[in-house]
């Protein structure tokens, strides 16, 4: 009984999710749409830093930027198709995993934070001034869409649905890993890894194992990313960028899969509900975030959890007493 | 007696000027437990660190189970089947017991994270696997009805017993306690020397580093002393509460006997 009413939620939520840009018919939301699903994919990817090892990653606009640049440039210079960019995204992901991941070993906390604010800040330098490889600040233009079967990705809506597709499959992925004994392996790190290590794991390959998941997660929405605006410039990736992915990974529910996801659609979709304030948009969404992170310290899933057991045990109490 | 399971033959180390451990001959006879004393700084936790290959030896060989273990790296020891707690405990608080305890069958498992997100029906084997060794441990050491409490909401002593049960999970052949005993009151001191004696009918063998003498006389096979980093005594039980240089050592030079 339980089981079913569960399962009829999930198929309702599918229906709508599926059914969005038909729904809103509104090119403005159906971008937003589609930055919520690249977001959710970069933001799952960075769970298992942040979220399960509990390293805080500042480098996720570096990341993303790699697997933008990387995926574009390929397909420009070369004419081939997007989705070898993609496939290299990936492989450059693989390698900033690798990099990434063996500074981490010896930097703690804030320390291992700075290292990553520096690696961003050297990705951005560098597309800035290689002028003849990445353009400069005037950024790669004209990269060529995703196609399928023939078909090409132009369309906003087409968009929505192609990573639809890539949300699901990243989505199986990272529920796998979360919940499996990696996940708990990920998660005992945080706690103690002294103690990790002295049941025969190895620590290092088991980070850099971590933080290449990341970083491909990282570099495949950078690539999405590159090939949906079809334009990218190093301005887009700031450190500020990275913030906002910590906060999708804080404040739905640290280290939770579902977490994560409403985190990234609150963190996309929350600004632009607010852009009607104009220039306080901005800081009326920094005030809400802090405010909800301050009232809801086990995110904001549990919070929504507790609020529907309260109204429930409220109404049986109700009924029992009628 | 047969060859024994652990052999430190020489093994010192120095901390700059200090010489912490003095060259030191240990040897653990395969399923018994033998305990470490001695006074604070005496040195006894330094050995736990070399032989764990925390720390290098500044001089000597450790062989375990017939293999050079000298200066290897922690995992690899522990990989060759040495567990060990830790003094001021080192568990997972924000993870239940049961997960706390399955941890430490990671080692034992193949699947890698790659192929284990496309196998649902050998991951689904392997957990399974653990969570049954993990509940059988719980079970002989008396904690299945906690199993799904968070650690951190667990009392202090099952705390500490929990470790040792994390220990056990790796299969190892030799368990190193670093004061198990350490902050237990007298009834949870009791149950320790319970689970530390069950463990040893079942097999294990536990290399013991313990301040409280209740605990060390009931449970020990032999017994080695260590005072400011000198080996001054090594033998039964019986021979050691007997001996006067452990007694002046513990007590002062006023008790021993003339």
């Amino acid at each position: 009984m339980k089981k079913n009413r569960r399962l009829m939620y999930y198929i309702i939520a599918g229906i709508i999710v599926l059914l969005l840009p038909v729904i809103v018919r509104n090119e403005y939301w159906t971008v937003v749409f589609v930055r919520v699903i690249i977001n959710m994919i970069v933001a799952l990817g960075l769970n298992f830093i942040t979220g399960l090892i509990g390293q805080m990653n500042l480098g996720t606009a570096g990341i993303y930027a790699l697997g933008a640049y990387g995926s574009a440039l390929l397909t420009n210079k070369t004419g081939c198709s997007p989705w070898l960019g993609l496939l290299f995204a990936a492989f450059l992901g693989l390698v900033i995993g690798v990099a990434l991941g063996y500074p981490s070993l010896r930097l703690k906390g804030v320390y291992f934070s700075l290292t990553t604010i520096g690696f961003t800040m050297i990705v951005q330098i560098f597309l800035n001034n290689l002028t003849g490889l990445t353009g400069g600040s005037q950024g790669v233009q004209h990269i060529a869409p995703f196609t399928l079967f023939g078909m090409a990705i132009d369309t906003y809506v087409k968009s929505y649905y192609l990573y639809l597709i890539f949300a699901l499959v990243a989505l199986f992925i990272a529920n796998r890993i979360v919940n499996s004994k990696w996940g708990r392996l990920f998660r005992s790190l945080r706690e103690n890894s002294d103690a990790v290590e002295m049941m025969g794991v190895d620590i290092a390959s088991v980070k850099i194992k971590a933080f290449c998941v990341c970083a491909v997660f990282g570099t495949i929405g950078g690539a999405m990313f590159a090939h949906f605006y079809r334009y990218i410039s190093p301005a887009t990736y700031t450190t500020d960028v990275s913030m906002n992915y910590v906060l999708m990974v804080l404040v739905g529910g640290i280290g939770s899969v579902p977490g994560t996801l409403v985190g990234a659609a609150i963190i996309t979709i929350l600004p632009e509900l607010l852009r009607g304030l104009g220039e306080y948009y901005l800081i009326t969404f920094y005030i809400i975030i802090l405010a909800g992170i301050l009232a809801f310290p086990n995110g904001w899933i549990d919070a929504g959890q507790r609020l529907i057991t309260r109204i429930k045990s409220h109404n049986t109490v109700k009924q029992k007493g009628a | 007696m047969s060859e024994s399971i652990l052999k430190l033959s020489g093994v010192q180390k120095r901390f700059g000027g200090l010489q912490a451990v003095y060259p030191l001959d240990i040897d653990v006879a395969p399923h018994s437990i033998h305990a470490l004393i001695g006074p604070n700084g005496a040195g006894k936790t330094t050995t736990v660190n070399m032989i764990t290959g925390v720390y290098k030896v500044s001089g000597g060989t450790i062989e375990f189970d017939g293999k050079d273990i000298t200066n290897m790296k922690t995992y690899k020891i522990a990989r060759l089947g040495i567990g060990r707690t830790f003094q001021n405990i080192k568990v997972f608080p924000n993870m239940t017991l049961l997960e706390n305890i399955m941890v430490g069958g990671h080692q034992l498992t193949k699947i890698g994270l790659v192929r284990g997100i496309f196998d649902l029906k050998g991951t689904v084997a392997e957990e399974n696997m653990l969570r049954e060794k993990a509940e059988s441990l719980l079970d002989l050491l008396g904690m299945y009805d906690v199993r799904d409490h968070l650690m951190k909401n667990l009392p202090y002593g099952r705390q500490k017993i929990s470790e040792i049960a994390r220990a056990m999970m790796t299969d190892p052949k030799l368990i190193l306690l670093d004061e198990p005993a350490a902050g237990l009151n007298p009834s949870e001191r009791a149950e320790l020397i319970n689970v530390i004696r069950k463990a040893y009918n079942n097999g294990y063998t536990f290399f013991l580093i313990e301040h409280n003498m209740d605990v060390v006389m009931t449970l020990s096979d032999d017994i080695t002393v260590l005072s400011f980093g000198k080996k001054i005594a090594a033998g039964k039980p019986k021979e050691i509460r007997n001996n006067d240089e452990v007694i002046t050592a513990y007590l002062g030079r006023a008790y021993a006997k003339s």
